[in-house]
């Protein structure tokens, strides 16, 4: 009698077990998958719709000062495919008349055609999609223009469907050479030389990422994008050369540099009044665009800021300066001056051309760069006194521009140089400086004494529009105005009435020059060689000086003397002052005693 | 009362009674204010599909306008890629390399002599002498590896233009009488109303306008 409500009770306790049981499997499920999984399948499902894709920051401008583009980003195209799906197909092609036929294409049809399309060699495809078959990725052409990368995928969607395509962003540098050497170049690596290196902080862009989910035909869902990470171009780098001249004076640098088959040569253009460099010229350069071109690694940079030589006769315009502003000599200081020089330690000094004892003055040495009579009235300083002024005027230290490469050591200390050493310095042997150390001893003459830093760059624009300015810079007074201005007036006389005043007159203008023809010394330590540096540093106008250009050609072969530099400053301070419209001088240049 | 109204069960009546109207039963107010209204429901279930559909309509024209988008943003890249395609020819065009390389092409040369002229006391500062191009006549020895395959101005056409374009003007106008072409023709006929008779030559920059 009892046994009937006993089961009964029994099964409605199974039941309920049961009951409870599974709900109990569900509530782990629930809690599984809502909690325990939740962010493991959340990111799955995200995956399936959201797609992520990157924003790019492009790399910045360099650009000349009027804005024209030196060194641009641009969009190029890598075309790359996926071995394992690479089959024969049949494509779609359409022709004149839109009538549509199908086609079969092997997959070297196909190579060949991306081949013709893209100029990349088609052997070197089918290689890349040999090499493993069971690959997702290869590399079919790098770097390919808007044109081929339209065609291609043309190719594409006709059926070629295992064709994918990359974006990469290259560099280009549309004036080639102008200026190659000043704003260096980019290698797969990153930036390589020049101001692409040292000014990578301005210009260097910031790729973002953004996601947004896509419905099953790809078309982005609306409101569904979300930037992860905001994408930031690069500045632009605005540089204080002129991209005129600089092609002017390159050229007329190239031209004279073969003419006379130097090894190489450089030129500078600063204006004297701000310390911007104008033009920096190399001969030879390289074309950044195709960097292989240039076989050696020295003509990558700029030689004007990383060559150190011995400046030569130009030296003596500093070592007068110096004189004038110690109160040690005046324009017409007087010394007897014969051809050569004997010291008791035993060295020897004479000018570069025979000549008889003759009375000049100091204008009148500068006018012949004597450099027995420079050395006659240049000792009354000492050598700590002209070391001491050749630190003010900047020479034992990379010039502010902070070019890659510049020789961190400049003129070594006075204690260190020997008796010879010390009467070599004052006309520029013994001691080494670069171009635009040279440039700088000569913008400061020419701004009455005080040296500004060299600046080769105007200010950086951020992509969102502000600009950074180059710091600004206060001069330095390293000799007197009445010391710089009168050595300007003495230099006009190597041009009036010096050995070279035919080639370095410019017809309607004063101009303050002086020429050097530096010997080299032999890279083993041996003493000096048969190798020159012919260079001429100028000024323009010498009543108001505007204008330094500094030329220089190193090892020439066939004309080893200043007179193959002086033709080529020439052409380019006629250039300058033709192309800043500078008005001719209106009064003559004072007459300074050159003789006694 | 209202226990008699709603009294479902009629009373007898004695006959004798004399017959009165029938009773109706009248639905009181709380009852009419009680019962469901149509309308309402309508107006409920109307609004509810007007809802529906402009959420409808609205995910359409969303997603509509997702594939206007779309489309417009894949044209402005295409757009993009064109600008910056032609900004970079530019640019490459106007390098100074490519300037000197036609100049010389068109056969312009340097002038290594420069004479200045000063407006103010009008003395001329140098030796005028023509430019010979003999004395700095070296090419462009800047290289920019992008002018490779770029064609230099030719100075063929140019020539041609300059040197037919007279005559062409003048065979022109003397062709009037009998024109090669329809155009001309009517050009001719009315030539005397004032319609540019010498309008069908292409490279006259100015065509004469009597008007």
């Amino acid at each position: 009698m009892n046994t009937a409500p006993r089961s009964r009770r029994l099964r409605a306790t199974l039941a309920m077990a049961v009951v409870i049981a599974l709900v109990g499997v569900f509530v782990v499920r629930l809690a599984d998958i809502q909690l325990v999984q939740a962010a493991e399948l959340n990111a799955q499902s995200q995956n399936k719709r959201e797609i992520q894709q990157v924003t790019y920051g492009d790399r910045g401008d360099i650009t000349a000062n009027d804005g024209t583009v030196l060194a641009g980003s641009v969009t190029r195209y890598n075309i790359t495919a996926a071995p394992a799906f690479a089959a024969d197909v049949t494509v779609t092609k359409t022709d004149a008349d839109g009538e549509k036929t199908k086609v079969a294409m092997t997959v070297d049809q196909v190579l060949a055609e991306v081949a013709t399309i893209t100029g990349g060699s088609a052997a070197t495809m089918e290689e890349a999609l040999t090499r493993d078959p069971e690959a997702n990725f290869a590399f079919l052409v790098k770097g390919v223009d808007v044109d081929a990368f339209r065609a291609v995928r043309d190719l594409k969607n006709s059926g070629v469907s295992w064709l994918y395509f990359e974006r990469q962003s290259a560099r280009t540098y549309p004036n080639g050479s102008v200026a190659g050497n000043l704003t260096g170049f980019v290698g797969t690596d990153g930036p390589q030389a020049g101001l692409e290196r040292t000014a990578d902080s301005c210009l260097a862009g910031t790729n973002g990422s953004e996601t947004y989910e896509r419905g099953a035909d790809g078309v982005q869902l609306p409101g569904s994008t979300v930037t992860t990470k905001e994408a930031v171009a690069g500045g632009t780098l605005q540089l204080t050369v002129d991209k005129d001249l600089q092609y002017m004076t390159q050229q007329a640098i190239a031209e004279q540099g073969q003419a006379i088959g130097a090894e190489s040569a450089t030129a500078v253009v600063q204006e004297v009044a701000t310390g911007k460099l104008l033009a920096v010229a190399d001969w030879p350069t390289v074309d950044p665009n195709d960097v292989n071109l240039t076989k050696d690694v020295g003509d990558l940079g700029s030689k004007a800021f990383t060559a150190s030589y011995e400046p030569g006769s130009t030296f003596k315009a500093m070592t007068a300066a110096m004189l004038l502003d110690s109160g040690k000599a005046t324009p017409t200081s007087q010394a007897t001056v014969p051809y050569s020089r004997s010291f008791p330690w035993g060295g020897e000094i004479h000018d570069a051309s025979f000549h008889p004892t003759e009375r000049l003055t100091l204008t009148g040495i500068l006018r012949d760069s004597s450099n027995v009579g420079i050395s006659l009235l240049g000792q009354d300083l000492s050598a700590q006194a002209r070391y001491d002024y050749m630190v003010k005027f900047g020479l034992n230290e990379p010039t502010a521009v902070g070019f890659l490469g510049e020789p961190t050591q400049g003129v070594r200390a006075a204690s260190s140089w020997d008796q010879q050493t010390s009467i070599n310095t004052m006309f520029g042997q013994g001691v080494s400086t670069t171009a635009l150390h040279v440039a700088s001893i000569f913008q400061t003459l020419g701004n009455h004494g005080v040296r500004l830093p060299s600046q080769l760059v105007e200010g950086c624009t951020a992509a969102d529009g502000t600009v950074t300015p180059a710091p600004a810079v206060a001069g330095t007074t390293v000799v007197s105005p009445w010391a710089a201005d009168t050595t300007v007036n003495m230099l006009e006389s190597v041009v009036s009435a010096g050995e070279q005043k035919d080639a370095l007159t410019i017809p309607g203008y004063r101009v303050a020059a002086k020429t050097g023809t530096a010997e080299m010394a032999r890279a083993d330590g041996t003493g000096y060689g048969s190798d020159r540096v012919v260079s001429v540093a100028g000024i323009a106008p010498a009543e108001d000086p505007k204008y330094v250009v500094v030329v220089s050609f190193t090892k020439p072969s066939t004309m080893k003397t200043s007179a193959a530099a002086a033709p080529t400053f020439n052409k380019i301070m006629s250039q300058v002052l033709e192309m800043y419209r500078v008005p001719p001088s209106t009064e003559p240049a004072p007459a300074i005693p050159q003789t006694w | 009362m209202s226990n008699a109204a709603i009294d479902p069960i009629p009373q007898r009546r004695p006959s004798h009674e004399p017959r009165r109207a029938p009773v109706e039963i009248v639905t009181s107010r709380a009852q009419r204010r009680a019962r469901p209204r149509i309308a309402y429901a309508l107006v409920a279930t109307a609004s509810l599909f007007v809802l529906l559909l402009t959420q409808l309509a609205i995910s359409i024209a969303l997603s509509d306008g997702a594939y206007t988008i779309s489309d417009l943003q894949a044209e402005k890249t295409e757009l993009t890629r064109d600008q910056q395609k032609y900004s970079e020819q530019l640019d490459v065009l106007s390098s100074p390399q490519n300037l000197a390389n036609n100049a010389e092409q068109l056969g312009m040369v340097r002038n290594s002599n420069p004479v200045y002229l000063d407006p103010t006391t009008g003395a001329v500062h140098g030796d005028p002498a023509p430019a010979d191009g003999t004395a700095d006549g070296t090419d462009n020895l800047i290289p920019n590896t992008l002018l490779d395959g770029v064609p230099l101005a030719t100075v063929a056409p140019d020539a041609a233009t300059t040197d037919t374009a007279a005559p062409a003007a003048s065979s022109d106008a003397a062709a009037q009488g009998t024109p090669p072409t329809d155009s001309a023709t009517t050009g001719a006929a009315t030539a005397g109303s004032g319609t540019p008779s010498v309008a069908s030559d292409p490279d006259q920059l100015a065509a004469p306008r009597t008007r």
